[in-house]
């Protein structure tokens, strides 16, 4: 084994397309990063921005959420708030000095198989080059956080 | 309704004597509760006759209006807090509230989220060229002006300078920048707060443009302001003139002057965080923050926090319980939950115990936000919150990180 830093990724994937998405790309034997753990809810719309905050205080790397195209919600404009959310979030992160990359927003249908093997593809590479989470590494050097 | 702007002042000449500027709010919220315009007035009054320590009081007798005319501005509270907690946000009575703008703009914020009922409040807006925490303002009159803070009668925030008024009668004044060279400095959400004008709440009303008659200069600003001011100035209490173009354009003067010097502070103070890396940034704020105690307080203080089950507390299932939340993450949370809606009256940092910088950091999220949603928090009753909203046009925009046509997300 190398000592090439492993990125651990959580995706907060939706129940109607992209966790669909994901389930085909699976069944159709794609290949793709096994950094990804997911979390699969029934709309976008119920991630709190909490959620994420807690997620990457708790030590992830990045944070991946898979939402239907706007126009395409089970719900109507779930994907929309959470659109704005996560253009707040990611503000939020900025102000505090973590990377916004971190925390990245696709839409995936379900019949996009293919794309979401390419979107963890991207996201774990980005996540890789921008190396482990800060807090973490805080955490180890100074004992708190 | 041709004209909103007055100078008005008080025909008692009781009042006249106790309330600063001619007194015609306090005169306005009497004769308002006199004639049962409204059912009650909540308004600031000193506590043991200390002009440190101010405590709201609910009055629904006319006569002891008067204890609460005069400003404080060594002892801030935020008003809105307590309409929203212990007076069951005016469900079922009139109440006529004096409001400095961060109040003010808290009560529009709270009406937006059906916390407070906006129909039954009369907002009395009081302009506000900032305020001093109370210790910071006790140990200044102490050491710089050489008083007893004891023995102070009124003080006064005018053309950059603190005037203070001692119980015999003398005035001294000193230079803000003076002072803040000295070490003594406003809170400093007001420093960069350019809000001075309480323009949403009914009427605002200060000194502004009064050239130095006791008088106060009103603006009117909603259909309930002209009724309650024209009631008033019918009956007599109230004398009102229209105001001159000169008083207004002094008026103008004053006011861009000030929102152009917070916006210079803010600048200063926002800038020089941004400019700094990612990393040293998350050093700044872990370095705070790691210092949080978790006493809720700042979750307390904040107007706008109104979950009545807190995330922050175990029994969300988010917190462990016996456990405290994280450091960054108590903060975090709270940051995420009122980003959309913060009104930058420092409450938060004024009840902090460790003394953490907590408004510099919702500050530094508001500014950001207020160009990505083009919204300001608190100014318009009608606009509503950014992050509870989607509009029709969203549906056929398909990037991930653009909510508008002809815009792109940085």
């Amino acid at each position: 084994m190398s000592n090439e830093f492993d990125p651990k990724i959580l995706a907060f994937l939706c129940n109607w397309c992209s966790y669909a998405g994901a389930d085909l790309a699976g069944v159709s034997r794609m290949q793709y990063p096994p950094n990804i753990r997911v979390v699969r809810f029934m709309c976008t719309g119920r991630i709190d921005p909490l959620f994420i905050i807690r997620a990457l205080t708790r030590g992830v790397d990045g944070v991946l959420i898979g939402g239907c195209h706007p126009g395409e919600c089970h719900y109507g404009k779930g994907n929309l708030y959470t659109r704005r959310r996560v253009l707040m979030t990611k503000r939020l992160l900025e102000c505090l000095g973590i990377e916004p990359e971190r925390l990245r927003l696709e839409w995936v249908a379900a019949s996009e198989g293919p794309k979401f093997a390419q979107v963890v593809k991207d996201f774990t590479e980005e996540t890789k080059s921008l190396g482990p989470n800060p807090l973490t590494t805080l955490r180890r050097e100074e004992a708190v956080i | 309704m041709e004209n909103s702007l007055y100078l008005a002042w008080s025909s008692e000449s009781e009042i006249q004597k106790t309330a600063s500027s001619g007194g015609a709010v306090t005169t306005l919220l009497k004769f308002a509760l006199e004639n049962k315009l409204v059912d009650a007035v909540l308004a600031v009054k000193k506590r043991d006759n200390s002009r440190f320590d101010a405590v709201p009081v609910l009055i629904t007798d006319p006569e002891l209006i008067r204890e609460t005319a005069g400003t404080l501005h060594f002892a801030p509270l935020n008003m809105a807090k307590f309409v929203k907690d212990y007076l069951d946000g005016a469900r079922d009575t009139r109440i006529a509230v004096t409001c400095k703008p961060c109040d003010a703009r808290a009560f529009i914020e709270l009406a937006k989220r059906n916390q407070v009922y906006r129909e039954n409040l009369f907002l009395a807006g009081l302009n506000c060229s900032g305020t001093f925490q109370p210790a910071v303002a006790d140990q200044m009159i102490r050491e710089v002006y050489g008083e007893n803070p004891q023995e102070l009668a009124m003080e006064e925030i005018e053309g950059g300078k603190l005037i203070i008024t001692l119980k015999d009668g003398t005035t001294k004044e000193k230079d803000l920048a003076e002072l803040a060279g000295q070490g003594f400095e406003m809170r400093e959400n007001c420093l960069r707060c350019s809000c001075k004008i309480p323009r949403m709440a009914d009427i605002a009303c200060g000194r502004w443009g009064n050239n130095g008659q006791a008088a106060t200069f009103i603006e009117i600003c909603s259909p309930k302001g002209h009724e309650f001011v024209d009631a008033a100035a019918r009956d007599g209490v109230l004398v009102t003139e229209a105001a001159t173009g000169k008083q207004i354009e002094e008026r103008r003067q004053k006011e861009t002057e000030a929102v152009e010097h917070a916006l210079a502070r803010e600048k200063r103070d926002l800038d020089g965080l941004h400019d700094l890396s990612h990393e040293e940034r998350l050093k700044y704020w872990v370095g705070h923050l790691n210092r949080c105690i978790k006493c809720f307080g700042c979750r307390d203080a904040c107007p706008i926090c109104f979950c009545k089950e807190c995330y922050l507390e175990p029994y969300r299932d988010c917190i462990a319980g016996g456990e405290t939340p994280p450091n960054i993450m108590f903060q975090l949370v709270r940051l995420s939950h009122v980003a959309d809606s913060c009104v930058n009256c420092g409450q938060c940092q004024d009840a902090c115990p460790m003394e953490i910088p907590l408004t510099r950091l919702y500050n530094s999220l508001n500014r950001e936000l207020a160009d990505l949603f083009h919204y300001i928090p608190g100014v318009d009753v009608d606009a509503p919150p950014p992050l509870t909203t989607a509009t029709d046009q969203e549906l056929s925009i398909d990037a991930p990180y653009i909510i508008e046509e002809q815009s792109s997300a940085r």
